[in-house]
């Protein structure tokens, strides 16, 4: 099974590094506003990394199938070549984490760095991991579980 | 140009002029930036002898080259002024987002200028500035100001730089309070913007900062991150800060009722530990910082009730706490909550508390002047009641709106010996007679008064850190012990001291950079990461120089302010022995000596303690000779 990005936010601190590895890995630059994870630091106390799940719903709406999914990784990368920037995908994303790209004029998202995700492998606290689909679903539904149970303490 | 966006925004308050000034590649490298540069434009631009409160007064906000960077303690910016408390050069640092954002909104410099006629924001976003009213702002707290702004402008990412009652109303140690949480404390900027009535300046931009080198960069990043997680001093995030109070109570280094001892009998009950565990709500990071050492907390209920605030530090905690007497840990997470909505330095804010105790306890000052409050050690319900007293000048709290120097020429000659501060900045909460010799001479010569801050802990070297000076020429290993009051050590100092301040004129945090090769930012890493992310050819040694240049830079913009050798004074307190506790006894005895080493070592007169001719023209500082 191919792996997955999954975050932890109250692991989080908000401290922005995977965007910066984000935009210096893709784009050479440090610019967290040229980033395909994003963190959300709002008061009071929320630190929460946004990713991509590659749930595909984009690669449905483009109207120049200029979004695909990688065989290798599952990823769903965009091929610049053939997008337009018409901004179809933006609209449909469920998470928001589709962009289009302001210097390129085309979509922006997430590719899994090619499998070696530059998010995950540098988040200093762990609140990003790039995992074993099997082993994110399992983490996904133990947060899920205890974000929704009533608190008894 | 890499690394730096190049530009520099100048805004004339008075005429509403707003310009932008490219920065010159040669002079920016020969300072590095962030401080140094500061230095240079204030000395230059600003004469002797200018009231810090008048519209004539210039305030430099400065970041660094790796501010906003993926630099593991890239996320500082610095607003450089001269204090209002002091009368020195100041350099008040603060973590937050701001930094960044004032650098992806496309300036490495702010330079603010005159005085508004009316209160005034100052609105920074993509490469453009706008002055905005603030009439409807002004007398609100910095929380309100920063949800304020938020609202109207409608965007959620800005960072806002706020200042509170306490600017407004000339409290001499106002802080300036950006992103809700993160003090630029020290010296009393609140008070100056607060003259110039500037409520705040907000930042945000999508500009990315532009990396010369981006493959060699991410290697060393990464390499800085690897060699970071054998930091000496890695355990500071897992508590905070404030998680160092035990060990130094327990080590007899707690400054308590104003420097009266260093050790508090009841520190167990507003511990590191407490906080974590009752009132910790999460962990939190400046922008780009991998450390983390900031923590939210709230407490629920009770009289000293408060929504989740940033804090409370390991200042704070001796200051409002044991400087007072206080044992109460929520009042002290009250009084924090109320400095950092206030806008008010909380280390000046709670030694004035504690000195007006002593004063109280003297017959000094009676419940007359106190407005029938009893100032009493370990009153936590008056600490609290005087904080809000201090940020609206209110009866007493005018009064300890001027700190403790001033207080101390009001209440007259015998409340002399118990004003704990160097140059009218108040002591921050680091012993000097037991924690490290070192450290007694940085509070005695760092430009701002006693500050533990700048250059970042000179005594770091005497807990058998090299800090990576090693290689570059430093004594090594210490001799003596951290006791030890030796002139041996002059050279050492001066070492110490000029690689603290590379991170100040790099925009870097303080944390990262105690340790040695393998496990902290030394010199020679700052060097390689300089290198990909400016393309330039970056040495450590061209650090170390250009951190001297800023180093005697702002030794001469105090000296033409007046302050010489015979300013470089510790507090009589610090030379009488500890009455009690675990280090009963340790006082400070050869200062002298000790100054006479580090000038000697600096290149400095000796008598007069300031740079010698020589030392400036090697230096290429010239313009500040005589
Ligand atoms: S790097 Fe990790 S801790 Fe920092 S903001 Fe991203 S997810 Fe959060
Ligand atoms: S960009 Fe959005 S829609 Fe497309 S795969 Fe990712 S989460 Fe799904
Ligand atoms: S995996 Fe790569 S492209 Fe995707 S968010 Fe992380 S760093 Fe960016």
């Amino acid at each position: 099974m191919s792996k997955v990005l999954v975050v932890d936010p109250s692991k989080c601190t908000g401290c922005h590094r995977c965007e910066m590895w984000c935009s210096l890995t893709k784009y050479g630059e440090i610019n967290p506003s040229r980033s395909n994870v994003y963190v959300i630091r709002r008061e009071p106390a929320v630190d929460v990394p946004v990713v991509c799940v590659q749930c595909g719903l984009c690669v449905d709406v483009c109207p120049v199938e200029a979004l695909k999914r990688n065989g290798k990784t599952d990823a769903v990368v965009v091929d610049a070549e053939s997008c337009t920037g018409c901004g179809t995908c933006v609209k449909v994303c469920p998470y928001g984490v589709l962009r289009i790209d302001e210097e390129t004029d085309t979509a922006a998202k997430c590719d899994l760095c090619g499998g070696s995700p530059a998010c995950a492998g540098h988040c200093p606290h762990g609140a990003i991991r790039y995992e074993d689909a099997g082993k994110a679903a399992a983490r996904r539904r133990e947060q899920w579980a205890t974000a929704i149970a009533i608190k008894i303490s | 140009m890499y690394g730096y966006t190049g530009n520099l925004l100048r805004v004339n308050l008075t005429s509403g002029e707003i310009k932008v000034e490219k920065l010159d590649e040669k002079e920016l490298r020969k300072y590095m930036g962030c401080t140094g540069y500061a230095a240079k434009l204030l000395y230059q631009e600003m004469p002797a002898g200018v009231d810090p409160l008048a519209p004539e007064a210039k305030v430099v906000f400065a970041t660094g080259a790796v501010t906003g960077t993926l630099c593991p303690s890239g996320g500082s910016y610095e607003v450089c002024y001269k204090s209002p408390l002091t009368g020195t050069w100041n350099e008040a640092r603060s973590g937050g987002a701001f930094g960044p954002k004032l650098k992806y909104a496309g300036f490495d410099f702010l330079v603010v200028e005159g005085k508004a006629e009316e209160p005034v924001y100052l609105l920074i976003k993509d490469g453009r500035a706008e002055i905005k009213p603030a009439k409807h702002l002004w007398g609100l707290n910095v929380e309100e100001t920063t949800d304020a702004i938020i609202n109207e402008l409608d965007d959620p990412e800005v960072s806002v730089a706020a200042i509170g009652q306490a600017g407004e109303n000339g409290v001499l140690y106002a802080a300036l309070i950006n992103d809700r949480g993160r003090a630029a404390g020290r010296g009393g900027i609140g008070a100056v913007l607060g003259s110039k009535n500037l409520k705040a300046v907000v930042a945000n931009g999508s500009g990315g900062i532009k990396v010369a080198r981006p493959k060699e960069f991410a290697e060393v990043i990464d390499k800085a991150e690897q060699w970071l997680k054998n930091y000496p001093f890695a355990a500071i995030p897992e508590m905070g800060t404030v998680g160092l109070l035990s060990g130094n109570n327990a080590m007899g280094m707690l400054p308590t009722r104003n420097f009266q001892t260093g050790f508090f009998e009841n520190a167990d009950k507003v511990a590191g530990e407490v906080v974590n565990r009752k009132y910790q709500i999460k962990r939190r990071a400046c922008y780009g910082c991998s450390f983390g050492c900031g923590r939210y907390t709230a407490v629920s209920g009770g009289k000293f009730a408060t929504p989740p605030m940033e804090g409370p530090e390991y200042e704070t905690a001796d200051m409002l706490g044991p400087i007072c007497g206080v044992d109460d840990i929520e009042a002290i997470i009250r009084g924090n909550f109320l400095c950092n909505v206030y806008g008010l330095d909380t280390i000046s804010t709670g030694i004035s508390i504690g000195f007006a105790m002593e004063c109280y306890e003297r017959g000094l000052l009676t419940d007359r002047d106190t407005d029938g409050i009893p100032l009493r050690w370990g009153d936590a319900e008056a600490v609290v009641k005087l904080v809000e007293k201090i940020a609206h000048r209110e009866g007493i709290g005018d009064l300890l709106a001027l700190g403790v120097k001033r207080m101390a020429e009001k209440l007259g000659p015998r409340a002399e010996d118990a004003a704990i501060h160097v140059k009218g900045l108040e002591l921050p909460a680091h012993e000097p007679r037991v924690e490290s010799k070192a450290l007694a001479v940085q509070y005695a010569v760092s430009p701002r008064g006693a500050c533990h801050m700048h250059p970042n802990w000179p005594s770091t070297w005497d807990f058998q850190v090299d800090c990576g000076m090693k290689d570059l020429g430093i004594p090594w290993p210490p001799t003596g012990g951290m006791q030890d009051e030796s002139p041996v050590k002059g050279v050492a100092y001066r070492y110490v001291a000029l690689q603290g301040e590379i991170s100040e004129i790099l925009g870097a945090c303080i944390f990262h950079s105690w340790g040695s090769e393998g496990s902290c930012l030394t010199p020679q890493l700052y060097a390689e990461i300089m290198k990909a992310l400016t393309g330039w050819d970056v040495t450590a040694e061209e650090l170390v120089t250009a951190a001297e240049r800023s180093w005697n830079l702002k030794r001469c913009f105090n000296a033409r302010e007046g302050f010489d050798r015979k300013d470089d004074r510790l507090p009589k307190r610090i030379s009488e022995p500890i009455p009690d506790g675990p280090s009963a006894g340790a006082r400070v005895e050869n200062l002298d000596r000790m100054l006479d080493a580090y000038y000697e070592a600096m290149g400095w007169d000796r008598s007069t303690g300031l740079p010698t001719a020589g030392k400036l023209k090697e230096l290429g500082l010239e313009f500040a000779v005589g």
